[in-house]
């Protein structure tokens, strides 16, 4: 269905894709004393409530669009976030996602949530099955395979974990957001172009860097070889270099460069991270990627994923104890660092603190459902009459 | 010595000759270098210098990358032990009968088995004629007993009782699971020789049992 | 300025004078009967039980278990359906059980609170057959019906020793008026009701104020002040909406406090409810948290607390609960009766608790109080009711933090008793507020008050010295570069990742900037205004460490918000009387004349060392329940804590 929508409703949107709660939901509600049964304002106004973390209005609300429209796809979503948000609810919530699954099968987020819901439910068989149907639509889901290390952690201990953890990680793309921090690279993208680079040291390994995080390995490559041909002792250079081949899978290259790299310069975050990460691929160098990690944590500690990876590698040294120092670190560095909470997830199941582990996963999909805006990209379909 | 031995392990990987490779570190480890120390003292000196060579230019990209390939084969002959040494200590284990919990267990006897101990699990419910059994079958003497809820936990004691009735006051039973976690005084009261509240102290305890009753040798 | 480190002392020998000791030895109560440990003793303990098997089971065996864990109070509910099976005709059998419970709690030394109209989703106390579905709290006719059943309960009761109090409805029962019209319409019929045949026995009404009211949108509070008892009562609901997230550590474990202190007004307040909400907790987290809120309850001038449940619920076999919508599930014994940790604790609170007998030990008076704004009681769409509690809650943590002595009041209610105030982000303030607070401060008061978003009064001018120029809008980064350093404490600049939702534009009209923001925008001022001091926070702080993550607060952010609540405070005089280096550690002052008794509290899972520091010195440090004095002869001493641990102290001065 595609009702047309008042010019109320268009403010109220328009406030809330803005950001504006307090005045979006005054919007809102001016929209109902209008018509009390749109539900595309319910459903809006389950989202607001939702983005404020009032999960009881946003049940109410979004409870309130589906009744009057049972195809409102994006009420079902606030509805089950709200469910999950909330906690403790966790019958009501696999309705919803199984509900969601079926009208939308390749919404990714719908099978992970059902996944955690009949987790929480303990239905561990049924909760596998859905982790992996998300990961059959897109195997780059991180959570998915975050959940699915926690579940192979309960039966089969941190050895067969920690490697999904680490899988997940790296197909997260925070952690190479974290080299290019470590780089000192602008968070945000800058167009450029390389036939203007300054022939200058700075300028062109800057350039590298910016490339790199166009995974240009090549045109980097050529920009760090002019660098090192001037001075082969340039520990940044070589580091970009140890980079740009892990990038490429070439974990030797990377490991030889990285370590020349150290040389040079022995607490250059940019070569730890990469020595580290290429330690971290092999179980036997646990100890190795520890005391690499431990330096990084200590060169850079102003990076919350500078405490993951120490953490990790602690998990594979058996430390479970100074691992949940480290998670805890990253965390207060960043609340919505989502293998900081599984992995302190993980540490708490190793200490029988069900409830918290329980209570990380729910805050990790928090964070990532609120990053993904699912939201919006619902309405909108549900807007033009089509699903998601 | 071995810095030497490093530049003929980097000649190695550039001139692409695995046996040579292998040779080295053979000497090396002849030489009287631990395993454990092979990788920090032979190769992470090599592949510096195989990195300072592609740096300046004496070695081309395709080099490297053959000599990356090298590296890669003998990786195998430089990388510490995988898993660590065999303790020698035998442990059985079990959620106790009518007890269907268990995470806690999986995940320490994972940990255990990690850490180089004999882990005989014998999975949720288990009697306590089975924890004795499976100690007499083994000659294990470290029994370690789940138990999540607190009607279960009470029932340890029957585990015990029977260790003591069969004579076998040397066995060590460790308890573990909320209630205990709890209540320290709920363990002794269950003739329990020590709490296990996670993962890292049952490893903790384990040492400790390992070092101060078996004495380190094997049971 | 540097300042000489004290240095701290540790146990050196039994005190030679034991003054404490001596008046440990005195003879010490089993309960305090002033801070009565009570339970709520549910009719049914299986699920597979019905309506008809309500209290048919032994309960002088479990009265006996309860005396023994040193329980004074015994909540029962009566049941409408049992005892008025057809109109009129009351069933002897069920006033038998009745008054089987009182036996057993006469037997036992119990003193029985009877609740008459409670909701526990399984006995269906309320549901006579012949009420027609009809609603009981509104239908003319059920409550007549109700108050014949009342009279009658309390009439031929009403000399009966165990009875202790009456309480007309129970929280879940409560929650289903509509109006708070109808809510006072019924508790003045069922009080009037008692009150003709008990001139004598307190009437209380079971529900807390806040809770309902978010649960409803009914404020109970004129309800509540028609009775002579108070209640505080953490639901669940209300927990996933204040402080959702593990329960032993963070703002979870100052819930029940920061509940009780927003329900102590006028009349005495008992903490209800104590104990987890589900079943996913291990025993000793169900402990630990029974442990905090027990002690947060004596410490933060309850009158009595009682213990959600006694028994846990058998379920049926079928799919898992793991939340308890009616709070009916987890208890301190299991189904078999077995004692869980939990119990323990509360043997082990009791007998702390007998020790403290309020006609020689005193709390320390609390000169600061964080003011609930009067918007937090507006409908939706104002969003103020929703932000308000969450921002409240953290103002009072970190008044906690800071160790400040920290009542919890609402805007229109009396000011006088306080020196410091803090008004922890509101939209807006009545003019009768900006009035109040203009004359709080130009009297000597202290007010902290952090921007809100929108529109600011122009009393804000006169009283904190700001010129408010607009809201810059959201920010993702909280950044603090101090501009003078000392003046509000020891604040340090930094920057972190936080989501802020307004930031005030300001510039200064007389106030001075203590601090601003990466780009000198001030974010922390403080104006003299008359005798008092009034600081401004630019941005909403308290809510934004509600809405962002309360249990992942940045560091930095937490020692800001404590830092400037403690040094208005102590500059106020509403500071701690004694320093304490762990901000999650909370202490408790009970003054006496020979000694003190500090009850300290540690709101963190882990182990720890609180240290003290004392304005005088301290003569000997000993356990309230004996034991030997250890000799301090300093003013600091430490204190290990375990996890959530508590320790309870006399201290002498010398």
């Amino acid at each position: 269905m595609s009702p047309a929508r008042s010019s109320q409703l268009l403010i109220a949107e328009d406030l809330a894709r803005r950001g504006q709660l307090p005045a979006a939901v005054a919007a809102c509600y001016e929209a109902l004393a209008i018509n009390d049964r749109d539900p595309f304002v319910h459903a809006l106004l389950g989202h607001l409530m939702l983005e404020g973390d009032f999960y009881d209005e946003a049940i109410a609300a979004s409870t309130q669009a589906i009744e009057l429209d049972p195809d409102c796809s994006p009420a079902y979503l606030a509805l089950g976030l709200a469910y999950d948000r909330r906690g403790g609810m966790w019958d009501q919530s696999v309705l919803v996602w199984h509900e969601l699954a079926e009208v939308v099968p390749d919404l990714v987020i719908a099978h992970v949530q059902l996944g955690e819901a009949f987790a929480a439910a303990a239905f561990e068989e049924e909760a596998v099955d859905s982790w992996k149907r998300a990961l059959e639509l897109d195997p780059k889901e991180a959570r998915a395979h975050y959940n699915l290390a926690i579940a192979a952690l309960k039966h089969e201990g941190m050895s067969t974990a920690l490697p999904t953890i680490r899988r997940a990680g790296e197909l997260d793309p925070s952690q190479d957001e974290l080299f290019f921090a470590l780089l000192g690279l602008p968070a945000e993208q800058i167009e450029f172009d390389i036939a203007t680079v300054k022939p200058e040291r700075d300028a062109r390994l800057f350039a590298a860097g910016m490339l790199l995080r166009g995974e240009d390995f090549f045109g980097a490559s050529d920009l760090v070889r002019i660098v090192l041909d001037e001075n082969p002792a340039d520990a940044d250079a070589l580091a970009l270099a140890a980079y740009a081949y892990l990038k490429q899978e070439a974990s030797n290259e990377a490991m030889a460069c990285a370590l020349r790299s150290l040389t040079f310069s022995a607490d250059l975050p940019t070569a730890l991270y990469t020595l580290g990460v290429v330690y971290s691929r092999f179980p036997g160098l646990s100890k190795h990627s520890a005391r690499v990690f431990i330096a990084l944590a200590k060169s850079a500690p102003q990076h919350s994923l500078t405490h993951v990876l120490l953490a990790e590698s602690l998990l594979g040294l058996q430390r479970y104890g100074q691992a949940r120092q480290a998670y805890r670190a990253a965390v207060r560095l960043d609340p919505a660092c989502v293998r900081a909470r599984f992995g302190l997830a993980a540490v708490r199941l190793t200490e029988g603190g069900y409830a918290e582990a329980q209570w990380e996963i729910r805050r990790a999909a928090y964070y990532d459902t609120r990053r993904q805006g699912n939201f919006w990209r619902m309405y909108d379909a549900y807007a033009e009459g089509g699903d998601a | 010595m071995v810095s030497e031995e490093a530049t003929h392990l980097y000649e190695a990987f550039v001139s692409q000759d695995p046996a040579k490779a292998i040779q080295v570190v053979e000497r090396v480890r002849s030489s009287g270098v631990p395993q454990t120390q092979l990788f920090d003292s032979l190769f992470v000196p090599a592949m510096s210098l195989l990195g300072g060579a592609w740096a300046e230019g004496r070695i081309d990209e395709i080099v490297f990358t053959q000599a990356s390939v090298v590296a890669e084969q003998i990786g195998s002959f430089v990388m510490p032990p995988l898993t660590r040494p065999d303790t020698g200590v035998t442990v059985v284990m079990g959620s106790i009968h009518r007890d269907r919990h268990g995470i806690m267990k999986d995940i320490i006897a994972s940990a255990l088995k990690e850490a180089g101990y004999r882990v005989n699990d014998l999975g949720v419910g288990v009697r306590g004629a089975d924890f004795l059994e499976r100690l007499e079958e083994t000659g294990a003497r470290v029994v370690i007993v789940f138990a999540e809820i607190l009607a279960t936990a009470r029932a340890v004691a029957g585990v015990r009782d029977l260790l003591t009735a069969e004579n076998r006051d040397d066995v060590v039973m460790l308890v573990a699971g909320g209630p205990f976690a709890a209540d320290p005084g709920l363990a002794r009261s269950v003739g329990a020789n020590g709490v296990i509240a996670s993962a890292e102290s049952a490893l903790k305890l384990l040492g400790r049992v390992r070092e101060d009753l078996l004495g380190g040798g094997a049971s | 300025m540097a300042t000489k480190k004290p240095q701290k002392k540790t146990v050196k020998k039994p005190a030679k004078q034991q003054t404490g000791a001596a008046k440990s030895a005195e003879k010490v109560p089993m309960r305090n009967p002033d801070f009565p440990v009570g339970v709520d003793y549910y009719p049914l303990d299986e699920e597979r039980r019905s309506w008809s098997d309500w209290y048919d089971r032994d309960v002088a065996a479990d009265f006996a278990q309860m005396a023994a864990a040193r329980i004074s109070d015994v909540r029962v509910f009566v049941s409408w359906r049992a005892l008025e099976p057809q109109v009129g005709q009351y069933d002897e059998e069920a006033i038998g059980r009745l008054e089987r419970i009182m036996e057993a709690a006469r037997t036992h030394d119990l003193k029985l609170i009877v609740c008459f109209f409670a909701d526990d989703r399984l006995a269906e106390m309320n549901e006579v057959p012949w009420g027609k579905r009809r609603d009981a709290r509104t239908d003319d006719y059920l409550i007549q019906r109700e108050i014949s059943l009342v009279q009658r309960i309390v009439n031929r009761y009403r000399s009966e020793p165990s009875i202790k109090a009456w309480d007309l409805g129970n929280e879940a029962f409560c929650s289903g008026f509509e109006t708070e019209a109808a809510l006072e319409k019924w508790v003045t019929e069922l009080r009037e009701a008692v009150r003709e045949v008990d001139p004598d026995r307190p009437v209380l009404l079971g529900v807390d104020p806040e809770t309902l009211l978010r649960e409803t949108g009914v404020d109970p509070r004129g309800a509540i002040d028609l009775c002579e008892r108070a209640w505080s009562h953490l639901t669940a609901p209300y927990r996933a909406y204040i402080a959702e997230g593990p329960v032993t550590s963070g703002p979870a474990t100052y819930t029940d406090s920061f509940l009780l202190r927003a329900a102590l007004r006028d009349l005495p307040v008992v903490v209800d409810g104590i104990g987890v909400h589900a079943l996913d907790f291990s025993a000793a987290e169900e402990a630990a948290y029974v442990r905090t809120a027990l002690y947060s309850a004596l410490m933060n001038r309850a009158s009595g607390a009682m213990l959600r449940r006694w028994r846990d619920l058998e379920t049926e076999k079928r799919e898992p609960y793991f939340r308890d919508p009616f709070e009916v599930l987890v208890g301190v014994i299991d189904v078999t009766g077995t004692p869980k940790p939990a119990l323990a604790e509360v043997k082990r609170f009791a007998a702390v608790a007998a020790r403290l007998d309020p006609r020689r030990y005193a709390l320390a008076p609390e000169r600061a109080a964080v003011v609930i704004p009067a918007e937090r009681y507006e409908p939706l769409p104002s969003l103020a009711g929703l932000y308000d509690p969450r921002a409240c809650l953290q103002a009072y943590i970190a008044a906690k933090e800071a160790h400040v002595p920290i009542a919890v009041v609402r805007e229109g209610e009396t000011l006088g008793a306080y020196h410091a105030l803090y008004l922890p982000s509101p939209a807006a303030l009545t003019a009768a507020m900006w009035a109040d607070l203009g004359a709080f401060v130009q009297g000597g008061g202290s007010v902290v008050l952090s921007y809100g978003g929108g529109d600011v009064d122009p009393a804000l001018r006169e009283i904190f010295g700001v010129e408010f120029l607009g809201d810059s809008g959201p920010r993702k980064t909280f950044s603090c570069r101090v501009a003078q350093p000392g003046m509000l404490g020891d604040l340090r600049s930094f920057d972190a990742r936080m989501e802020l939702p307004h930031y005030a534009l300001l510039t200064a009209s007389g106030a001075t900037v203590v601090a601003t923001d990466a780009n000198g925008s001030p974010l922390l001022t403080v104006n003299q205004y008359g005798q008092g001091k009034a600081v401004f926070i630019a941005t909403p702080i308290e809510r934004a460490i509600a809405q962002n993550d309360p249990w992942a607060t940045p560091t930095p952010v937490r020692h800001l918000v404590r830092t400037v609540y403690g040094t208005v405070a102590s500059s106020a005089g509403a500071g701690a009387m004694l320093e304490c280096d762990m901000p999650d550690v909370e202490i408790a002052h009970f003054l006496g004349e020979d000694d003190d008794i500090l009850l300290i509290l540690s709101h963190n899972a882990e182990k720890t060392t609180a240290t003290l520091t004392t304005p005088r010195t301290v003569a000997t440090v000993q356990d309230v329940r004996g034991g030997t004095p250890a000799e301090v002869g300093g003013k600091t001493f430490g204190v290990p804590l375990g996890p959530n641990g508590v320790a309870a102290l006399r201290v002498t001065f010398g």
